[in-house]
């Protein structure tokens, strides 16, 4: 399976960019945005779809650590 | 007459030899100081070279195949200042992205008529995959001198070693797809084949730019 050219890289990362934009505007909510998750699907590779969900779901995280900041575990007491 | 005594002309004598001896000696110790500020110079210029030779990056030598087929080994580029990528074309976004910027640095060194030509290289951290005819039609979307190196598995580990490249290949999708887990490091090679510098994903193409301008000006060729 050939590498994806440069067409396609972009198409495939526009197509993140359209969910991720409607992601931000449905509060993350997947079920509002059922065409561009298939849109994402249909231009990327699989693995580029796993990696990019990760890469969300990380950017996401961090965001929320630091605007919530975070409790640490409680340690051994 | 009480102006000239022999005795105040051989003071005058004396005074003119005293002055003559203390410039001398003052020409001489300057002329000494300054040879041992070179000397000073030159040993901290060869310290600094063995320094780079101990950390022994990018010291060894690879053989490799190019997108053209042609086999390149490290003294083929001697010479020529190297920025050099690791890296694989089923990368999502980082290796386009840091072949983006690879591509506007040299670029933007290329438009000075005064600095000499860079060599880009891209070297493949997934030889199973990136075979000439993948390299070739993925170093097409970059800077026209971007030159993509592969090899068998063990070439092309052996050039990562010389540059503590960290590579590591995920597990295969039931596509046979997977992704290889790199460093993500621009590395700059100097005429004499050190190992100089590295700029990691932070470093805006004008920072490299501006960073290899001043190693091309400070550059004491071996």
């Amino acid at each position: 399976m050939a590498a994806p050219n440069s067409a396609q890289r972009k198409a495939c990362w526009d197509a993140r960019d359209q969910l991720w934009q409607c992601l931000d505007d449905n509060n993350d909510k997947i079920q509002s945005c059922q065409k561009f998750q298939g849109d994402f699907e249909a231009n990327c590779p699989a693995q580029w779809v796993k990696y990019f969900t990760k890469r969300r779901d990380f950017l996401k995280y961090k965001d929320k650590m630091q605007r919530e900041g975070f409790t640490p575990a409680e340690g051994p007491q | 007459s009480l102006s000239r005594t022999p005795d105040s002309s051989r003071v005058a004598l004396k005074l003119q030899t005293r002055l003559g001896v203390t410039l001398l000696v003052g020409v001489g110790l300057l002329g000494a100081w300054w040879w041992v500020e070179q000397e000073k110079q030159q040993r901290r210029r060869r310290q600094r070279v063995e320094q780079l030779r101990t950390v022994a990056l990018g010291q060894g030598t690879f053989s490799l195949l190019d997108h053209t087929g042609h086999r390149r080994t490290k003294q083929d580029f001697l010479g020529r200042w190297v920025l050099l990528y690791f890296g694989f074309t089923h990368c999502p976004d980082i290796c386009p992205d840091e072949l983006d910027k690879l591509s506007t640095v040299v670029s933007a060194l290329d438009r000075d008529p005064a600095l000499p030509r860079l060599q880009p290289l891209f070297i493949t951290v997934d030889p199973e995959r990136d075979d000439v005819a993948a390299l070739a039609s993925y170093v097409r979307d970059f800077h026209p001198r971007l030159v993509g190196l592969t090899g068998t598995p063990e070439e092309v580990r052996h050039a990562g070693r010389d540059f503590r490249v960290y590579a590591s290949a995920g597990p295969k999708d039931e596509d046979g797809d997977y992704m290889v887990d790199h460093s993500v490091l621009l590395y700059l090679v100097s005429p004499d084949g050190l190992f100089l510098d590295y700029y990691n994903r932070t470093k805006s193409p004008e920072q490299i730019a501006d960073s290899i301008r001043n190693h091309i000006r400070n550059h004491v060729p071996l």
